[in-house]
């Protein structure tokens, strides 16, 4: 059987293939062609056994059975295709593992049949170009960055010597942007022979399982082959320590740079230690977000080695983002510009970050869709649409919570502000919370809950974040300590007949 | 980590002697089977040897790295021709400023090897001083090539503590059979025992070796101490007192004690020496006017007297001149633009004025709940009492000073991200401001804002 309904989404590297060592092409269907010198290899890849097929579900779930020659595995649902030709997991046979560390297989994902069609109108083209991933050929607003990192690399690479950078600034700022925009030029002028030729690494604090995997990765990006850290390590501190005539100058961006430290803080002396080498001819620009990064977190041996090149990118102010939405937008009549001018001074008033900007206006595009759809005529985009993606985007969810609590609840949280009030203390134990419970239940007429109940109501609260308590060992003892202003409480029960 | 006693370091000594035994029996039949091959282009990157093999292949000199190369600081048309002469080698050559802590090494190890015995040094000194390449100078030093066996090891490059005595081994070359700590350790001490040449054992950055009982430091500077082992070790660190703080209990035999050279910071005159030394070099002395030097001179060595960082800020001068120079399309030599005072200023406030870049910066793009923030904190600071300030208290604080002036108060969530907090319990959390008051008040240079929220001590409420 085959599946054509919907598309797989699980990436293999071993069934598809683009180029094999001995040139065979397997084609679509993922047939995996089993070795001939391992038959059984490719039986044992089939993710179900026959045993089990015939069985309904059911009856495996209310009886495991499980098996001593195999571990036991969920049975299979029956909507889902069986998949009696192609096997759905990576093979683990060696040589094919060999093929992917050697770098001879390269990974590959489904396509579609056929792109997705999409209407072509002004919304849609709008809500396109607002996409944060869509980066723009000139990053407006960040003209000075970029010649400054521009200067830093072009000087470098001309004289062919070594050096490093730090580039911070908050989230959002167009670090990382400006950055790889700057080598993309660069690359561009030494395919013109401009400039002397250079090769470009990156690898980021993120995508690592852990601080020395970054040898790996850079071994990988040079040569292809995956190695073990070790071995990398080696290879890479041979190569930029020994002399070597007609060596290219490698620039090397590591991204999210406080991740790499670790205690030892090797990888990170490491990285920053080969550029002071002659021999190595490495330009180093890292990147994190806290301004004072090397003198807080860095050893004063690495701190020394990072130099001061360093640039700080500020957050955007209302006017940038302003003329950062209206750049995407340049063409299109989608947005009326008032709303542009609301979303960037919200967002510039509380954090300045361009992200967030566009996830906004994005949002308020796919609100006069919908809305454009339901009356079937063209709607620009307007003040109306802006506030209410705002009014979900910075909304108080504390409130609407507190809200549709149930009555035992919202006695409780009264409970505890009115404690908070008795006591003028922010933390109070629950023997002070329930005995305000036991005042307020009275007064309102209902019958109190006992002491357990009630440490399972604070237990509800607890995990919804409304309160913060201890575990619940401590009984009538624990500390419990209010999530939400005493304001909010007030504001929020107002409605309900509690009050 | 095994512990090392006196009786187990008998008995290992004991045990190395059979294993010397051993290996003149075992590992050559075990050769005769392997045949090993030689790979001899360096730079033919399809083969990948083993570590093992790489090391083995390396015999005789170990290749160093070459410390910084003195092209830091000349002007980049000068800089690509000389770079490719290899100017690094010239720098080998003389040091300037270093010439007594060498001239200690030197007698040193002379010393030690007159007598044919050992000797263990340690050099202490801050990050940029010089001492890495002082040492390198050593390592080639004439007339010790011969007589010397060099081994050089950066501790931050090996995987753990304990792996440190595989390295070592790798580098001396020697053939170990196993794989664990022990017998590494063995083998090496085992290669003290026989007759050998006089091994000078680097160790840089040699506080990466520390771990909770020492026994790896302890027993490295023991080797020394022994009757045949004809060892120079050299430990370099940033710390002075690691020997002392690290190392207390070889205080107790004056033998093992280490000898203690320091590297102390870079003074005015010395920086303007060696920068003078580097501009000569390259014949750009021209550009760069006496004042200027003693200015830039005199501002590193009042802060930390790291060379790495006086070289820096030349070098970033020489560029900003070029690059005028582009403009002026002046290439002659006869008219070369001088460095200016105003020039070195700038780069020097860029580089050192903490405070001023924060003002400038901060008065550019400076969010306004950001700056209500800091207000209100300021606030709590200088009229409450207690100085440990829960977010949620500030979160209070702040809501009401929004109120008052008629602003949207953000929600208790945003407002953890706007102090930029990842704890456990955000409302709990404390919060510290980082920076002076004034420096602060600076920072903000909105007055009318500040001096209104300041006197607003009705917002604490309570």
């Amino acid at each position: 059987q085959e599946s054509v309904a919907t598309p797989k989404r699980n990436i293999q590297l071993s069934n598809i293939v683009e180029e094999c060592a001995n040139g065979r092409r397997v084609s679509r269907v993922l047939e995996l062609t089993p070795k001939k010198t391992q038959p059984d290899r490719a039986a044992d890849d089939e993710p179900i056994t026959p045993k089990r097929r015939g069985r309904p579900p059911s009856i495996a779930r209310e009886q495991p059975v499980v098996l001593v020659d195999e571990e036991p595995k969920t049975p299979k649902r029956r909507g889902r295709p069986s998949s009696a030709g192609p096997s759905l997991s990576t093979p683990k046979s060696a040589s094919k593992m060999k093929l992917i560390r050697s770098g001879a297989i390269k990974p590959n994902i489904h396509s579609r049949d056929a792109p997705v069609e999409d209407g072509a109108n002004d919304l849609a083209i709008a809500r396109e170009r607002l996409h944060v991933s869509s980066i723009p050929t000139s990053l407006p607003c960040r003209e000075k960055e970029f010649d400054e990192i521009y200067n830093f690399l072009e000087s470098k690479i001309y004289d062919g010597c070594g050096g490093c950078m730090y580039v911070s600034g908050v989230p959002g700022t167009g670090k990382t942007a400006t950055t790889t925009a700057v080598i993309r030029s660069l690359q561009q002028l030494s395919d013109d022979e401009e400039i002397p030729k250079f090769d470009y690494i990156e690898i980021n604090g993120m995508r690592l399982t852990e601080p020395r995997q970054a040898y790996v990765h850079i071994y990988r990006q040079l040569t292809g082959k995956t190695l073990a850290w070790e071995q990398a390590y080696n290879l890479l501190d041979k190569r930029f320590t020994t002399k070597a005539p007609r060596r290219v100058t490698t620039v090397l961006l590591v991204d999210e740079l406080d991740i790499l430290c670790n205690r030892r803080q090797d990888v990170v002396y490491n990285l920053l230690n080969w550029p002071t080498l002659s021999t190595a001819q490495l330009i180093v620009v890292t990147i994190a977000n806290t301004m004072d990064l090397p003198e807080r977190l860095l050893m004063g041996k690495i701190a020394s080695r990072l130099g001061l090149t360093r640039l700080t990118f500020q957050p955007y102010n209302f006017k940038q983002l302003q003329e950062i939405v209206m750049a995407r937008l340049t063409g299109t009549s989608a947005f009326n510009s008032d709303a542009v001018q609301l979303v960037a001074r919200k967002v510039a008033a509380v954090s300045g970050d361009a992200r967030r900007a566009l996830d906004i206006c994005r949002r308020a595009t796919e609100l006069a869709d919908d809305q454009s759809q339901k009356t079937n005529q063209e709607v620009t985009v307007s003040m109306v649409h802006v506030q209410q993606a705002l009014a979900e985007m910075i909304a108080s969810a504390k409130v609407q919570t507190i809200r549709s609590c149930s009555l035992m609840e919202q006695l409780f949280l009264q409970a505890v502000t009115a404690e908070v009030t008795r006591t003028g203390i922010e933390e109070c134990n629950f023997l002070g919370v329930y005995a305000q419970f036991e005042a307020l239940a009275a007064f309102s007429g209902i019958t109190v809950p006992n002491t357990g109940r009630a440490m399972a109501i604070c237990a509800r609260l607890g995990a919804s974040r409304l309160l913060i308590c201890e575990t619940g060992r401590n009984d009538i003892y624990q500390k419990i300590l209010l999530n939400v202003s005493t304001d909010d409480v007030h504001y929020a029960l107002q409605a309900s007949k509690l009050l | 980590m095994h512990r090392r006693t006196r009786l187990s370091l008998r008995s290992s000594i004991v045990h190395d002697k059979e294993n010397e035994h051993e290996e003149q029996t075992t590992p050559r039949k075990r050769r005769s089977k392997l045949p090993v091959n030689v790979i001899e282009d360096e730079t033919d990157e399809e083969v990948v040897p083993s570590p093992k093999k790489s090391a083995r292949k390396s015999r005789g000199r170990p290749s160093l790295p070459l410390p910084k190369p003195i092209v830091e600081s000349e002007d980049a048309e000068q800089a690509d021709t000389s770079w490719q002469e290899g100017s690094a080698s010239e720098l080998v050559g003389k040091l300037p400023e270093r010439e007594k802590e060498y001239d200690q090494l030197v007698t040193f190890v002379e010393n030690v090897l007159d007598k044919g015995g050992s000797g263990s040094l340690y050099i202490s000194g801050p990050p940029g001083t010089g001492k890495t390449a002082t040492l390198q100078r050593i390592l080639n030093h004439g007339p010790f090539v011969g007589k010397l066996r060099p081994v050089y090891i950066n501790c931050t490059s090996i995987k753990s503590v304990g792996s440190i005595y595989k390295k070592i081994s790798e580098a001396l070359g020697l053939k170990v059979t196993g794989g664990t700590e022990k017998v590494y350790q063995g083998a090496i001490e085992a290669y003290l025992q026989r007759k050998h040449k006089t091994v000078m054992l680097v160790l840089d950055e040699v506080d990466q070796l520390s771990s909770s009982k020492q026994t790896i430091l302890y027993s490295i500077f023991e080797w020394p101490s022994r009757a045949t082992a004809r060892l120079i070790l050299i430990g370099i660190a940033n710390a002075l007192d690691l020997t002392d703080r690290l190392l207390t209990r070889l205080k107790a035999r004056c033998d093992l004690k280490p000898h203690v050279i320091q590297f102390l910071p870079y003074t005015k005159q010395q920086i303007v020496t060696i920068l003078k030394s580097c501009l000569e070099a390259t014949d750009s002395l021209a550009r760069f006017p006496e004042p200027a030097l003693a200015l830039l001179a005199a501002k590193v060595a009042s802060t930390s007297g790291d060379i790495r960082r006086a070289l820096f800020i030349a070098r970033r001068l020489t560029e900003g001149v070029k690059k005028e120079d582009r403009k002026n399309g002046t290439t002659t030599p006869t008219a070369v633009t001088t460095v200016s005072m105003g020039q070195v200023m700038a780069v020097l406030n860029q580089v050192y004025g903490g405070a001023q870049t924060l003002s400038q910066d901060l008065d550019e793009g400076f969010p306004l709940q950001q700056k209500i923030l800091i207000c209100s904190l300021m606030l709590v600071l200088k009229h409450g009492k207690n100085k440990d300030i829960t977010v949620g208290k500030l979160h209070d604080v702040y809501r009401s000073i929004c109120v008052k002036r008629n602003l949207h108060a953000v929600d208790q969530t945003e407002f953890i991200n706007l102090c930029s907090l990842g704890k456990k319990e955000p409302r709990m959390h404390r919060v510290y401001l980082q920076w002076d008051e004034e420096e602060v008040s600076a920072a903000l240079n909105d007055k009318q804002l500040i001096n209104s929220i300041m006197d607003d001590v009705s917002c604490l409420g309570k």
